[in-house]
């Protein structure tokens, strides 16, 4: 039997503002994109905990994908600030236990931006399946 | 020790302190965590810095003795690590620093080259002399050298070993909070061992711009599981990422405590 291509299954937290509206967006304008990414909305990129992004990989998450507000633009002012701090730093200590920091990517993506959005998802998409399964769900 | 002892019965005689907490020699010679008070004052000739293998986290039973006694001071016995711990705690309002007096201990060459600690002394100095800080730690740069999956099988191989029995977390005396995400059924599996393989990183989040370093946990782990090399490396990450300086009276507040006046960092290309 052949075997099955792999389709990595990816989480998106995306902020209700924009990149979320931008997914929208994208629908009404029928642009394509992967159908890989399961899509979590949030209310602020910032409402988005380490523990939530470590809970999806351990869930078997190939990829995660975080969508926030450009810097300025965040509904609640400064939340995102919090967001890049907490992405940069758990994509270094990813990379210090050796549990593939590449699998997480933060993309600031306003509503408008519909066209942005569906190129991140695709590049991101198959950058993951080029990645292949991540190690930390054969190890869970 | 004379000059420790001295010190300590002063405080207590002139009640400038309710109360010293430290070490004494128990029975057999054996060195316990202790707490000195003005109506025992003959047991300050027993008080001693304990062997630099016999360490309690004293900054985590001043805490419960400040919850419990939030109006007197207490004098406690710091090294460079307690005294970081104390300044932390004070940062997370969890200890008033007008009611700690320190007394304070360098430590052995010995123990700062076991601990590459970079700072092994507190500000006052009531025992022992400053030897060479260890500036930079062999055990994170060994890991840094090593290439992705082999540092990923290395702390798999660590993290498979956990027990979860939560010595590192109890041991801890930075580790204050009421609920812990550790023991949250929606944040990690429950009824499990060895624990989800994210269970390290979980405890390295929380304690990345908290540990103080003194090693506890490392020392308290029954699976020898190297936590001391996880939780330096995320307060070595904090410090490049965001300039903060865990333990420092200097720089705060911590960079997890508030948003922050401006954005310095990027998203990494993808
Ligand atoms: S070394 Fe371990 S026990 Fe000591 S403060 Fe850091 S995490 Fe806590
Ligand atoms: S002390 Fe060691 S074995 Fe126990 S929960 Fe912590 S890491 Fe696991
Ligand atoms: S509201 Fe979109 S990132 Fe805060």
């Amino acid at each position: 039997m052949a075997e099955k291509e792999f389709e990595p299954k990816i989480i998106g937290f995306f902020c209700n503002w924009c990149t979320y509206a931008s997914a929208d967006l994208a629908g009404i304008s029928r642009l394509q994109y992967p159908p890989n990414i399961r899509v979590i909305r949030v209310m602020c990129s910032g409402s988005i905990s380490p523990h939530h992004v470590l809970r999806a990989f351990q869930k078997g998450a190939d990829g995660v994908l975080i969508g926030g507000c450009h810097i300025g633009d965040c509904h609640y002012l400064r939340g995102n600030y919090m967001t890049i701090k907490r992405v940069r730093f758990l994509q270094d200590l990813l990379k210090f236990t050796g549990f593939e920091p590449e699998r997480l990517h933060l993309e600031w993506i306003s509503a408008a931006e519909a066209p942005k959005f569906a190129e991140v998802v695709r590049k991101f998409t198959e950058k993951i399946r080029k990645m292949g399964p991540s190690r930390l769900k054969q190890a869970a | 020790m004379d000059k420790l002892r001295e010190k300590v019965r002063n405080l207590l005689k002139e009640n400038k302190v309710a109360g010293y907490l430290g070490y004494i020699e128990g029975e057999g010679g054996h060195p316990l965590p202790h707490f000195f008070t003005k109506e025992r004052l003959e047991e300050v000739e027993r008080a001693i810095v304990p062997p630099d293998n016999a360490r309690y986290p004293l900054d985590k039973i001043l805490e419960s003795l400040a919850a419990a006694y939030p109006d007197e001071t207490f004098a406690i016995q710091v090294r460079g690590c307690d005294e970081r711990g104390l300044n932390e705690l004070y940062k997370w309002g969890q200890l008033d620093p007008d009611k700690v007096v320190l007394v304070g201990v360098a430590c052995t060459q010995a123990q700062a080259d076991y601990c590459e600690c970079p700072a092994p002394w507190p500000s006052v100095i009531d025992y022992g002399e400053k030897c060479e800080p260890v500036l930079q730690s062999r055990r994170v740069s060994r890991i840094e050298a090593l290439t992705q999956e082999e540092a990923f099988q290395e702390w798999l191989g660590h993290f498979e070993r956990c027990i979860k029995c939560y010595g590192c977390r109890d041991v801890c005396p930075m580790c204050f909070c009421k609920e812990c995400s550790l023991e949250h059924p929606e944040l990690l599996s429950t009824g499990k061992v060895p624990p989800d393989v994210i269970f390290q990183l979980v405890r390295a989040i929380h304690m990345a711009g908290r540990c103080i370093d003194c090693g506890l946990c490392e020392e308290a782990c029954p699976a020898h599981i190297p936590l001391r090399v996880l939780y330096k490396k995320a307060n070595l990450l904090v410090k490049d990422l965001f300039a903060y300086e865990t333990g420092s009276p200097v720089t705060g507040p911590s960079p997890w405590k508030s948003l922050g006046e401006e954005v310095t960092l990027e998203p990494k290309p993808m």
